[in-house]
């Protein structure tokens, strides 16, 4: 921070602690502020580690004089070389019209802090500051009253060009949001085909085969897998006319899953291989042409 | 090896006398092979029965059947609020000479003879009554006149009221895991049922519909000893062991087993019932219906055919989903069968 301390070290008039409370005024600089600046002035009060600041004390925004206000006030409070250091930051607002360069006086207040020994007040002097004029005192002559009026400030060039980017971006991001719950949602155009499970099992059985016999019973779970999946729930030999009904392709099918059904039942739990032949071969028969009826429905 | 084929006889020739009995019955009561399939895999599994139906369904009528087919008595007892233990045990009454009189109720009197027994409304009974059936039911005997009396062929079939709440007493937890199966008794879809039971006179007087059932298609006292054979015969496959085992983790903890039932909370809602004891009467149910179905080993559809009636009544939700439970207990259900592969 560019803050040029002006001024002073004023030993403040307190006869039990006079060289423990000190205060300083620091401010950007003393001159050149005109009608409508702001002033920024730092204050730091410097007392004993025990000393305690009352809030109540610390001048209020608002005017000070007919043209001088103080805008805003900060305080922090640390420590310093065990000291306590109070740090005021005021913000002050001139609406002194000035003919000339001159000073005006920014009024002092007190501060009223307790320490040890009882209640003290500690007084931050006024302090000056220079304002100059915006105008001549006597301005050359013109014609026309209009003439002493400055011209207006030339209007700010607006680049559309980025708002329109970004107005097109957000609309881009907007779609592309849409496109994904639409997605999540399938709502058209995402809705897909029924996943083709059966042709998928096809390409599985037709790797296991010439696996072995062992591989037979677990290419049988595959496939009621793939009819779980295809009904939507798991499916028993006594949901097949329901599931016939429901999925009419496979109809042309119903003694080939008849077939499965009961080749499955016994040897899952009759305890014994199948009466007929059927084996791999005949599986990976019933998977394709349930593969050739899924792709034809 | 002869042994053996003797038994396979044995239930083949009991399997064929237990159609005929089916049969039997379906020509009192039109319209519901299914309750009547229920029903019968309870007299050969050994189980008592919780009946649920409105009034006027058929329910006493296809009871008396039953007792008649089987050949034995019939008793049978009203629920009532201020009904006593001592009520279904004892006959008490003033005689001739104006002296009170007890005498052995009906229930003990048939006790030897008696392969069913019917507790209408027993929800109107008192928790005290509910204990008393508790004991007959688990253990097919009582405590009267100073001795134990033993009901070696006895099947209980409770009716519960369920139109009333006023001055009922839900079963405790305990008496309905008792109950093997719970079967649910409506009217009958059929139109051509519905219009033979209005305006067929037939079926207007039950004394002379009973006439129609043979009397001792089965007999009753054979029947423990075929139900014994029944679950030593039919066998289950390790597939159908592990998948029973998996539904019963589905029913206990679904959201572990991937089972989602819409609108209820997983987390809490099986409280309890899912027993042992409860997965056991399925294996049991599901045997009967193998061997019904001409099978000597299990299949899933066994399992699943008697799953509502035999599980479903021994489930108890969260008492947030009290009111709608049944409906809850279905859906887990069927969610659990949905969300178990096979085999």
């Amino acid at each position: 921070m560019r803050m040029a301390c002006i001024a002073l070290m004023l030993a403040a008039t307190l006869p039990a602690c006079a060289q423990e409370t000190t205060v300083r005024i620091h401010s950007a600089r003393p001159f050149g502020y005109f009608v409508g600046d702001l002033i920024h002035a730092r204050i730091d009060v410097s007392a004993p580690a025990d000393a305690v600041l009352s809030r109540a004390s610390l001048p209020s925004p608002g005017p000070l004089s007919g043209s001088l206000d103080l805008r805003d006030i900060k305080l922090s409070e640390t420590s310093e070389n065990g000291a306590r250091l109070w740090r005021l930051d005021l913000t002050y607002q001139n609406f002194y019209v000035a003919l000339d360069a001159r000073d005006i006086e920014v009024p002092g207040f007190e501060l009223s802090i307790s320490t040890a020994i009882g209640a003290q007040a500690v007084a931050v002097p006024a302090w000056r500051i220079g304002v100059s004029p915006l105008r001549e005192v006597a301005p050359q002559k013109q014609e026309q009253a209009t003439d002493y009026l400055r011209p207006d400030g030339s209007s700010a060039f607006v680049d559309e060009a980025t708002l329109r980017n970004l107005a097109f971006g957000a609309g881009a991001g907007a779609l592309l949001a849409l496109a994904l719950v639409a997605r999540d949602r399938a709502w058209p155009p995402f809705q897909q085909r029924q996943a083709r499970v059966f042709s998928a099992l096809a390409r599985e059985i037709s790797r296991r085969r010439g696996a072995g016999d062992a591989h037979f019973a677990a290419s049988i779970q595959s496939v009621h897998r793939a009819l779980d999946r295809a009904n939507g729930a798991i499916l028993l030999s006594g949901d097949l006319p329901e599931f016939l009904r429901r999925r009419p392709e496979f109809e042309p099918l119903q003694v080939d899953f008849e077939r499965f059904f009961e080749t499955s039942k016994q040897l899952f739990f009759g305890g014994e291989s199948s009466k007929d032949d059927y084996a791999a071969e005949q599986l990976a028969q019933f998977v394709s042409r349930l593969a050739r009826q899924e792709r034809a429905g | 090896m002869n042994e053996t084929l003797h038994v396979v006889q044995k239930l083949s020739d009991w399997r064929a006398r237990a159609l005929e009995f089916e049969q039997e019955i379906q020509k009192a009561v039109i319209g519901q092979a299914r309750v009547v399939r229920l029903v019968t895999i309870c007299i050969f599994a050994r189980g008592h029965v919780l009946i649920e139906g409105d009034v006027g369904v058929g329910k006493t009528t296809l009871l008396r059947s039953l007792s008649r087919a089987l050949g034995g008595d019939f008793a049978r007892v009203e629920g009532t609020v201020d009904m006593m233990p001592s009520d279904i045990l004892y006959h008490t009454y003033l005689g001739d000479d104006g002296r009170p009189r007890v005498d052995p109720s009906e229930l003990l009197r048939h006790a030897e003879t008696l392969p069913v027994f019917f507790f209408n409304e027993i929800n109107r009974a008192r928790p005290q009554v509910h204990s008393l059936l508790l004991r007959l039911m688990a253990e097919r005997s009582v405590s009267a006149f100073n001795r134990v009396h033993h009901f070696p062929y006895l099947n209980v079939f409770a009716d519960r009221n369920m139109v009333e709440r006023e001055e009922t007493f839900e079963l405790p937890a305990a008496a309905r895991d008792r109950f093997f199966m719970e079967i649910l008794m409506a009217a009958p879809d059929d139109e051509e049922a519905r219009r033979r039971l209005v305006f067929d006179p037939a079926f207007h007087d039950t004394e002379m519909l009973l006439e129609r059932v043979s009397s001792g298609t089965l007999d009753y006292r054979e029947t423990p000893a075929v139900a014994r054979a029944i679950q030593t015969h039919v066998r289950s496959s390790e597939a159908l062991e592990r998948y029973v085992l998996n539904l019963w983790r589905a029913l206990v903890d679904p959201s572990s087993a991937g089972v989602s039932p819409p609108d209820v909370d997983l987390d809490s809602l099986v409280k309890g019932g899912a027993s042992p004891r409860g997965l056991a009467a399925l294996v049991r149910a599901a045997r009967v219906r193998a061997w019904l179905e001409g099978r000597d080993y299990l299949i899933p559809e066994d399992v699943r055919d008697v799953f509502i009636e035999v599980m479903a009544h021994r489930i108890f939700v969260d008492p947030i989903h009290a009111l709608r439970s049944d409906d809850i207990v279905k859906r887990l259900c069927r969610a659990a069968f949905d969300a178990t592969p096979v085999p």
